[in-house]
């Protein structure tokens, strides 16, 4: 016989829903003044952080079945491990994932984009829930939903953001004036905020600092112009603005300078430009979005607003293209073949644009600055993951789960046989920021000066200034930061004005993860102005390209010595006083396995019979262990011999087979650290 | 995210309340019978007692029929079923619950029960925690919110890439030099690296992340006062002296009062999941069919 059912007293929860989140009893949370930390440096110290991050909330993470929240995202972050899809049938989570170190800072970056209209499709009742989107987004939440029918419905959902700006309008559904989806979205935004105080360590330990923001992702045409939103703390504007809400960069940063920065409320905010790679060469435009060209105001908003950009993430890095203008045989780096995010996502190859890439807006922004004064592309580094399964900071090439995004289909059992992502995207890298504590000011305030660097993953460290008399035996010095510093400035800056007629100097000091590969080779890369040309030069400054270090790609063991730390003071050989000109520092790790290589040296394959066609074919037929479909494609560089004969010349005489050979991902790579520049004008 | 929450919430309130009604009319609850394989062990008779309490609390609600997904996807197998048949949505989503589809289907089984366990951790606003409960929290779980002992330390590097075959020779040279040294910071002594101060505070994890455990440990051992070394790391050899340690603490609520009620609320979720199974564990009346 049951005994009587005793519950508590539920059955007020009827009658609390209107209310049921209220905040009525919240704790002061005021303690944060600059200098609050134990471990204060003025001479400033390096964190790592990840500023691209999505969770469930965002609608393209959620269509592939991500169902971590932005506690979750944080969580990981300090350690802690996660569940990650697929899901078995019951929908529990069948994978773990955790960080190997933690974070020190984070700001996750959800699309601002149907933020609100998620609620809206999963409110029976709700205006727009009978309607056509919504009704595909739900059936798409179906966990036997088939793969091409999700990827086709977040094709033309997620759509709308491809369409012109002045057609950029929220989806029907959202009922007149889009009052529904803005009221919704406002509901989980004032949620992310929430989030991120809690996330925030306030005491003076500083273990952990979150930030509020969210990700403004317009691409019109598939042309990528997305940008990370980043606020300084809990005042933040009422909503976050997405492309619907301002459909041009310059709107979305009038809004920004409108209700945040200029309304006189403490409230600050930055935006962080990413995969300028995938825009079609349109990121670093010579004129505005109304097609006039570059103003002097128009220079100084976007200098103010944008300090920062993203060098190197989960779809590929910006640097510099190979072939393109300089000879440097290191841009081959995570190349994407993809020249927009549309081509990306339906991963049909298409020759990236130089003009995307940020030696072409380097150099533009010299010959911007020579006419305007201001120099619009400015920008000092950083790098992240763009993870949509919430995992910040998860960079590993040895344990990589796939960070998804894009429609993915990634929530399936049993998983899809071979990789967990398409072949040429990655895990991303890290921000490193040079600043005096691990709180929100002094990290906000070092990506304002762009006293950062970017690296494609692993901790390694890397400081440098630029000055005019340093001695050369600088880096046998204990005390090279506080000299350096002393007589010169970081990077991100701008050389003080030339003192008499010398040659600036740089100082690299770099050293190596401890728990990674040794450092081969540090550089420097310098771009300069001449006349209405600009050229690139890399210069090597310390350690060894010629190392001989390798990569046993059987077992993905590195070969060879290295070096723990690398030092180097450098003067430039060939300086103008007269030419405009940048110096940013490159330091490379010796070899070591790409993700590919790691998942192929781990598993079973045997490429005796592959065939690409049938892989294709019968690709949701093979076993979860099966790799060879993935391993034995050409296009993860570890079939030379297949690939040996093949002439890439002209691809429409090959096979489709053999044309993988011509988009090949490197089987090995070189992971590395990129400084913030540090830029010389001359004078007048 | 209010909304969805909300949904949730009201979800939780209708079944609950439903199930109050049982304990005011002192009515037995629903009786079900569950089969496992012949072989079950304990704990999966147990999963499957309580999915099935869930799945079947989930229909006597009707979600099995009203929910939005399984609502797509019955009219999604009916189209597969009959690809030529002209009826609308609602026609073919009838006639899938006169065909009992939504009861031995997986992915709605999935499904209801995804919505029955988000019901379970509803938690109503007069369960939301006050400062009173958040600072007896705070107290109760010390050691979720303490924060790690740090070691105020100064720290003298000798590089190997730099000195090479030196290293040893450099390295006794240096702890020579260093016991005549009086307490003032060692600056100007041993090599840089970027990140390598004359004196900092950290914690034992945060060295253990940037040097390696043998010098973490020299530092934990803290030991004041003194200069210790050297110890190896892949960059080379290290001098240490501890100048003081700061023992774990645990900061106030004032202080990390947002931490402690997002954990507080994360504990709440959980056990009202786990108190409320309990409930209706209690009330179901259980029978368990083996089979072959």
């Amino acid at each position: 016989m049951p005994r009587p059912l005793v519950l508590p007293p539920l059955l007020v929860a009827l009658g609390l829903t209107a209310v049921a989140c209220s905040e009525s009893e919240a704790v002061s949370d005021t303690v944060d003044e600059f200098g609050r930390c134990a471990d204060f440096d003025p001479l400033r110290q390096v964190f790592w952080g990840d500023t691209h991050v999505h969770t469930e909330i965002s609608f393209d993470a959620n269509m592939q079945g991500t169902r971590t929240t932005q506690d979750d995202a944080y969580a990981f972050a300090r350690g802690e491990p996660i569940a990650l899809q697929p899901y078995d049938e019951d929908g529990t989570p069948t994978r773990m994932a955790a960080i190997d170190r933690p974070l020190d800072f984070v700001m996750l970056s959800d699309h601002a984009e149907f933020i609100g209209t998620l609620d809206v499709c999963n409110q029976s009742g709700s205006p727009g829930y009978d309607s056509q989107q919504c009704v595909d987004y739900r059936a798409a939440q179906q966990f036997d939903a088939m793969p091409e029918f999700v990827r086709d419905v977040f094709v033309r959902i997620n759509g709308l953001l491809n369409l012109p700006p002045e057609d950029a309008a929220y989806p029907a559904l959202c009922g007149p004036n889009s009052a529904f989806c803005v009221d919704a979205g406002a509901d989980v935004w004032r949620g992310i905020v929430d989030a991120a105080q809690s996330a925030y360590d306030r005491s003076d330990s500083c273990t952990f600092t979150a930030f509020p923001g969210y990700e403004w992702s317009g691409n019109s045409d598939g042309r990528n112009l997305h940008r990370n939103v980043m606020f300084k703390d809990d005042n933040v504007t009422d909503l976050p603005y997405g492309y619907f809400d301002a459909p041009y960069p310059e709107e979305l940063w009038a809004r920004l300078v409108g209700e945040c920065i200029d309304a006189d409320s403490g409230c600050d905010v930055l935006t962080i430009p990413h995969n300028s790679n995938l825009s079609d060469g349109i990121y670093f435009n010579e004129r505005m979005s109304d097609g006039d060209p570059l103003t002097a105001e128009y220079v100084e908003l976007r200098n103010a607003i944008e300090p920062v950009i993203e060098i190197y993430q989960h779809k590929g890095a910006s640097e510099c293209l190979p072939g393109a203008a300089t000879a440097d045989e290191l841009c081959g780096f995570e190349i994407l073949p993809f020249s927009n995010l549309a081509t990306t996502n339906l991963e049909r190859i298409t020759p990236p644009d130089p003009k995307g890439f940020l030696r072409y807006a380097y150099g533009e922004g010299m010959r911007f600055e020579s006419s305007l004064g201001t120099n619009p592309f400015q920008y000092g580094i950083t790098a992240a993951t763009d993870t949509h399964i919430s995992a910040s900071g998860f960079v590993a090439e040895n344990d990589f789960k796939g960070h998804g995004g894009a429609g993915q289909p990634n929530r399936f059992l049993p998983p899809p046989p071979g990789f967990p992502d398409v072949e040429y995207l990655s895990p991303g890298g890290l921000t490193a920021v040079w600043a005096e504590e691990n709180a929100r000011d002094a990290i906000f305030s070092a990506l304002r000066r762009k006293e950062t660097f970017g690296t494609s993953g692993p901790r390694m460290t890397v400081r440098m200034f630029g000055g005019w008399d340093y001695p050369s035996d600088l880096c046998n010095s204990a005390e090279l930061v506080a000299q350096a510093d002393a007589a010169g400035v970081p990077m991100g800056s701008t050389l003080d004005p030339q003192p008499a007629s010398s040659a600036p100097i740089f100082v690299v000091s770099a050293m190596q993860d401890s728990t990674s590969a040794p450092l081969q080779r540090a550089q420097i890369v310098k771009g300069w102005l001449d006349g209405d040309d600009y050229q690139v030069r890399v210069f090597e400054i310390a350690g060894d390209p010629n190392n001989g270090a390798s990569v046993d790609l059987d077992t993905c063991a590195r070969e060879g010595e290295g070096f723990p730390d690398l030092c180097g003071v450098w003067q430039d050989p060939d300086f103008d006083p007269a030419q405009r000109a940048y110096y940013y520092a490159r330091v490379l790790e010796n070899p070591s396995c790409r993700w590919t290589t790691w998942q192929c040296s781990t598993a079973q394959y045997e490429c005796s019979d592959w065939d690409y066609a049938a892989c294709v074919a019968r690709k949701d037929e093979l076993l979860p262990s099966d790799f060879s479909c993935d391993c034995c494609d050409p296009a993860t560089g570890l079939r030379p011999a297949f690939c040996a004969e093949v002439d890439c010349r002209d691809p429409g005489l090959l096979l489709e087979a053999e044309e993988r050979c011509c988009h090949q991902v490197e089987p090995t790579i070189q992971e590395r650290a990129w400084t913030s520049p540090i830029w010389y004008q001359p004078p007048g | 995210m209010l909304r969805p929450l909300v949904h949730f919430f009201l979800i939780g309130g209708l079944l609950f309340s439903a199930k109050a009604v049982y304990e005011r009319s002192a009515v037995q609850g629903p009786a079900i019978t569950v089969r496992v394989p012949a072989d079950a062990s304990n704990a999966e008779v147990e999963t499957s007692v309580r999915e099935g309490i869930l799945l079947n609390e989930a229909r006597r609600y009707g979600w099995d029929r009203t929910d939005p997904i399984v609502y797509t996807h019955l009219i999604r197998n009916m189209r597969f079923i009959e690809p030529d048949s002209e009826d609308d949505d609602l026609s073919l989503f009838r006639r899938a619950i006169e065909m009992e589809m939504q009861a031995h289907d997986p992915v709605i089984r999935a499904r209801l029960l995804y919505r029955a366990r988000k019901a379970l951790s509803f938690v109503p606003e007069d369960r939301m925690p006050s400062p009173a409960e958040l600072e007896e929290h705070l107290q109760r779980h010390r050691d979720r919110f303490e924060r790690e002992q740090r070691v105020r330390f100064q720290h003298v590097f000798l590089s190997r890439s730099k000195r090479g075959e030196t290293l040893a020779a450099d390295a006794r040279e240096m702890r020579d030099r260093l016991a005549e040294l009086d307490d003032s910071v060692p600056s100007g002594l041993g090599d840089p690296l970027p990140n390598l101060r004359p004196e900092q505070s950290a914690t034992p994890s945060e060295l253990e992340d940037d040097y390696g455990a043998e010098l973490a440990g020299l530092v934990q051992e803290g030991l004041v006062g003194a200069w210790r070394g050297p110890v190896s790391s892949v960059y080379g050899l290290h001098f240490i002296k501890v100048i003081n340690q700061e023992p774990a603490y645990v900061p106030p609520l004032d202080v990390i009062g947002a931490e402690v009620r997002a954990d507080r609320l994360r504990e709440l979720r959980k056990s009202l999941a786990q108190e409320r199974m309990a409930a209706l564990r209690d009330a179901y009346r259980i029978t368990i069919e083996r089979t072959p």
